[in-house]
């Protein structure tokens, strides 16, 4: 149940011959269902406004819609969700790994109450958090600021964090650092310049988790901000209130939400499963 | 650690520093793990256990914010959201949705996964493209797949009533319909979270021992008994696992309902999470929507806590 690698499946035997043919027939109808929709979106965002709606299939590309972003209040509805996303990681991150690094090698009796709490705010839906968080918000006038954001995301960034960067730590040798403390060097000092950098792999792949879980957030940015602090997936979305004439504006912007995620999604692509039963499941 | 290190050196040689002062050094590491821990705990404690008890004492209260002079900190009748829950046709409604939402979308991806995985678990570098090809739905931004289905669930711009309308079998739109919104949105979370299945069902499936399988095709198994009599076997651990993941995370939808139904036509497609939604932030009745989510909450843990003692005998799970 460790890391999924795509890469290195155990040898099958191949259908051959006729059966060969209905496999890959098979296989390529799957891909065009998978591939499809997404396909689609990409070229309704290059479009031009007044093809939209008509049923040539070849038109001309053009990055009008795009360009068309540039105005308004997108930019700062991208850049929001940028300092968002990247500042709630970096602070789940300071915060995270060393009770992360102390959870793996020191015993606590809290340890099994600590486990059970990081598996229950995982499991709670996200409203359970938005509304004490709404309430609360509006109590300390920081409704609608990224720092509001950026708060609500370490509700789930910092247990993912706690919960991966343990299972990295545990796979490190302690016999490392042992031998840094044996030549007089403290807890912190040998997890900075020994264990820390041992996994780096690891870290790197729990802070993009971080960092796309906080970018793919709609739920919290479309109840606790209005205008100044709204993030990008929430703008995407309030273009459809003028249906029928924005798809230009929707697809280009849902294009641009979406490119950094796929991109950093296949980085992490052997992560995958341990990301996303984080809090569930060790190893 | 001191013990091992006195062994170790013997008594005639100088002692290192580390060793020269055994029991010190002790509870200084492991004060030193504690001060690494408490920050975390602390920010943990304040950012999630403090929201669940405001979140129920909120559901104690009548609290409306369009009447914030009478209902704030009202606990004159502290159960009246709970009674008026059980009496509420619409919350009935909205957790038989969930239900069948959840029910159907687990079965499905399962299957669909199961299926997939099975088919493309193959040493090859064409599969290997076209199983990392297949992890895009998942990795989308929700809001992104639902915009995408938006898209092709919309008549006049969907290249598939489109196509459909061309071969002479137009269909109505779905999503508009009461009859089959709750499975347009059944379609697009199976084809969300399809791959989640398959990669577990792969890793699994590339971790099982070769031998196993070796000796059943020695003994002449077929390709079906294999699989019913093996390799099933074998994937149960993972199977539910994988099944228990999807349902906890089923309880969560909401940009797909947000942004293609609404919750509608009427409520067909309002889960309880929408319907909490609405009462909370399109009705301002926050004392409600949190009666609403503490009884959510309390079913998700209740029922994950069965099954996870249904399964944890087989399964390594928290």
């Amino acid at each position: 149940m460790s890391s999924a690698r795509l890469s290195r499946p155990r040898a099958r035997r191949r259908p051959g011959g006729p059966k060969r043919v209905v496999f890959f027939a098979a296989v390529g109808a799957l891909l065009f269902v998978v591939v499809f929709p997404f396909l689609w979106l990409l070229q309704m965002s290059l479009r031009p406004e007044i093809e939209m709606f008509s049923s040539a299939w070849l038109v001309w590309p053009t990055f009008d819609n795009y360009l068309a972003l540039r105005t308004g209040q997108f930019p700062r509805n991208f850049w929001n969700s940028t300092v968002s996303s990247v500042t709630s990681t970096l602070l789940s991150l300071v915060i995270g790994v060393p009770a992360a690094y102390a959870l793996s090698r020191a015993r606590f009796r809290a340890e099994r109450h600590i486990e059970l709490w990081i598996l229950a705010s995982r499991m709670a839906p996200p409203i359970a958090f938005t509304i004490p968080f709404f309430l609360a918000y509006r109590y300390l006038e920081m409704l609608d600021t990224v720092q509001g954001l950026v708060v609500i995301y370490m509700t789930f960034n910092l247990s993912l964090v706690i919960w991966m960067m343990r299972i990295f730590f545990d796979s490190i040798p302690r016999a490392l650092e042992e031998a840094a403390w044996i030549d007089g060097g403290s807890v912190w000092g040998s997890f900075l310049r020994v264990t820390l950098p041992l996994s780096a792999p690891g870290l790197a792949a729990t802070a993009i988790f971080c960092f796309l879980f906080s970018w793919n957030d709609f739920f919290y940015a479309l109840i606790l901000t209005r205008t100044q602090a709204m993030t990008a997936p929430v703008a995407v979305v309030n273009f459809m209130q003028y249906q029928g004439w924005e798809w230009g504006k929707i697809t280009a912007a849902g294009t641009i939400v979406m490119l950094p995620v796929v991109i950093f999604s296949l980085l992490v692509r052997n992560y995958l499963v341990r990301g996303l039963t984080a809090g569930g499941l060790k190893g | 650690m001191a013990e091992r290190i006195s062994e170790v050196i013997p008594a005639a040689q100088p002692l290192p520093r580390a060793a020269a002062v055994p029991t010190g050094w002790a509870a200084q590491r492991s004060r030193a793990f504690l001060a690494g821990l408490l920050p975390a705990l602390v920010v943990l404690a304040a950012i999630t256990l403090a929201p669940a008890v405001y979140l129920v004492v909120t559901s104690l209260t009548p609290l409306n914010l369009a009447l914030p002079e009478q209902t704030t900190w009202n606990f004159s009748r502290p159960w009246r959201n709970y009674a008026e829950l059980l009496q509420d046709e619409r919350f009935g409604n909205s957790v038989w949705v969930q239900v069948r939402l959840s029910f159907f979308t687990v079965i499905l991806q399962v299957l669909a996964g199961l299926g997939v995985a099975l088919m493309l678990n193959a040493r090859s570098r064409v599969l290997e493209a076209i199983r990392t090809t297949f992890l895009i739905p998942m990795v989308l931004p929700p809001i992104v797949v639902a915009i995408i289905w938006k898209v092709l669930y919309t008549p006049d711009i969907s290249p598939l009533h489109r196509s459909l309308a061309f071969i002479g079998l137009p269909i109505p739109s779905l999503i508009t319909s009461p009859q089959f919104a709750l499975w347009a949105i059944t379609i697009v979370d199976v084809w969300e979270w399809f791959p989640f299945t398959m990669l577990m069902i792969l890793a699994a499936l590339q971790m099982m021992p070769e031998e196993v399988l070796e000796a059943a095709r020695i003994d002449g198994a077929g390709a079906w008994q294999l699989f019913l009599r093996v390799v099933l076997p074998l994937l149960r651990p993972t199977i539910l696992v994988a099944a228990l993941f999807r349902l906890v995370d089923s309880i969560k939808a909401f940009p797909l309902i947000f942004v293609l139904t609404n919750g509608g036509p009427g409520s067909v497609t309002e889960v309880t999470n929408y319907y909490a939604y609405t009462q909370a932030f399109n009705f301002s009745y926050l004392g409600f929507a949190s009666a609403i989510t503490v009884v959510m909450v309390a079913g998700v843990f209740l029922l994950s806590a069965l099954l996870i003692k249904m399964v944890g005998k087989e399964v390594d799970v928290e």
